[in-house]
């Protein structure tokens, strides 16, 4: 089963990257489907972002001051803000973490 | 990049030899976050409960970091498979808006360079490749410059995520590794939230992520998308019109 899920879902997103490219569609897709599939990576992304912060592994339950992963997090912003660098961001958001779980 | 902007003459007939080289010396930087997070998920593919093969051929079959990632999380937490292949399905939609960009320099290429460059176009290489398109003159041989960028990015996704799975077990859980996934992704969209309607998708997203929690079937993921995407693009539609009426 996990195959046959992976196989279609593989086919799918080639079809996502080729549709454009086949001849058979010569226009570009409407306007609004533009604008909708811009806000896919921020939608997309930040629903991952938030509970892999916000939410604590151990118990489920939302974790905010005593929560080393929190602020981890904004120092990785800051960091992204700053440099646009995605090697920097990592790099500052671990050691922050790092820093903080054997501080709290 | 250090592309031959000042003299825009020298880059025209550049050879398909150096067309590719240039693809790949530009998409270079880019491996810096593009490696750390195929480890990253060759690790979490096998904690998902993924077999090493899985785990690795994923990389070949999706070639995505995210809708890998979020196939693992889910297929780890029970979630049946046609949500998991609809939630993969939804968030590589946006390759749809790179190749209708990219098309007008690729069309007229034979069905199989087509093929090929269409498996080969992800974010990174997309992101590369259309500012050679766009803004240098075009070379009968530009489509090299994807071929470059594109199978640079491959051979590193597919290599950091076999080294993911051999030394995934090794790795202590207090290194906390993965929390490097949401890191890579902060990466990505705190540079690109720009208007209101970026901030309306993200707040949306990340608040419909959280409240939707008890959802079954891990369903606070797709919601989140689709009511992020939502937002988005009514506040940008309402932005148009109080433009268009002011």
């Amino acid at each position: 089963m996990i195959w046959f899920i992976m196989i279609a879902a593989g086919l799918f997103t080639f079809a996502t990257r080729f549709i454009m490219l086949s001849n058979g569609i010569s226009n570009r897709p409407p306007p609004w489907l533009v604008d909708a599939l811009g806000f896919v990576p921020i939608a997309v992304l930040t629903a991952i972002i938030v509970p892999a912060i916000l939410i604590d592994p151990a118990d489920q339950t939302i974790a905010l001051w005593d929560n080393p992963r929190l602020f981890a997090a904004a120092l990785a912003i800051i960091a992204a803000l700053v440099t646009r660098q995605m090697i920097t961001t990592i790099g500052v958001g671990i050691v922050a973490l790092w820093v903080l779980q054997w501080a709290m | 990049m250090p592309k031959a902007q000042n003299s825009p003459k020298a880059s025209q007939n550049l050879s398909a030899r150096s067309e590719f080289w240039a693809g790949v010396r530009e998409e270079m930087p880019l491996i810096f976050g593009v490696a750390p997070f195929g480890l990253v998920f060759g690790v979490l593919g096998l904690e998902s409960g993924l077999t090493p093969w899985q785990t690795i051929l994923m990389s070949s079959i999706l070639f995505g970091g995210a809708s890998q990632i979020v196939f693992a999380q889910l297929w780890a937490a029970g979630v049946p498979p046609l949500i998991v292949g609809g939630s993969v399905c939804v968030i590589n939609t946006r390759h749809v808006l790179y190749s209708a960009s990219i098309a007008a320099y690729l069309r007229h290429l034979p069905l199989r360079w087509r093929i090929l460059l269409g498996y080969l176009l992800t974010d990174e290489a997309y992101a590369i490749s259309i500012r050679r398109f766009q803004h240098d003159p075009p070379g009968p041989h530009q489509h090299f410059h994807l071929l470059g960028s594109g199978m640079l990015l491959w051979t590193s996704w597919q290599f950091s995520t076999i080294f993911g799975v051999l030394v995934g077990g090794t790795i202590p859980d207090s290194w906390s590794l993965s929390f490097a996934i949401p890191l890579t992704f902060i990466a990505i969209v705190a540079p690109i939230l720009k208007t209101r309607a970026d901030l309306a998708a993200a707040a949306t997203a990340g608040t419909i992520a959280i409240l939707g929690q008890p959802l079954p079937w891990n369903l606070w993921l797709i919601t989140a998308a689709i009511g992020g995407i939502l937002a988005g693009w009514l506040v940008n539609r309402l932005n148009h019109q109080a433009g268009a009426t002011s």
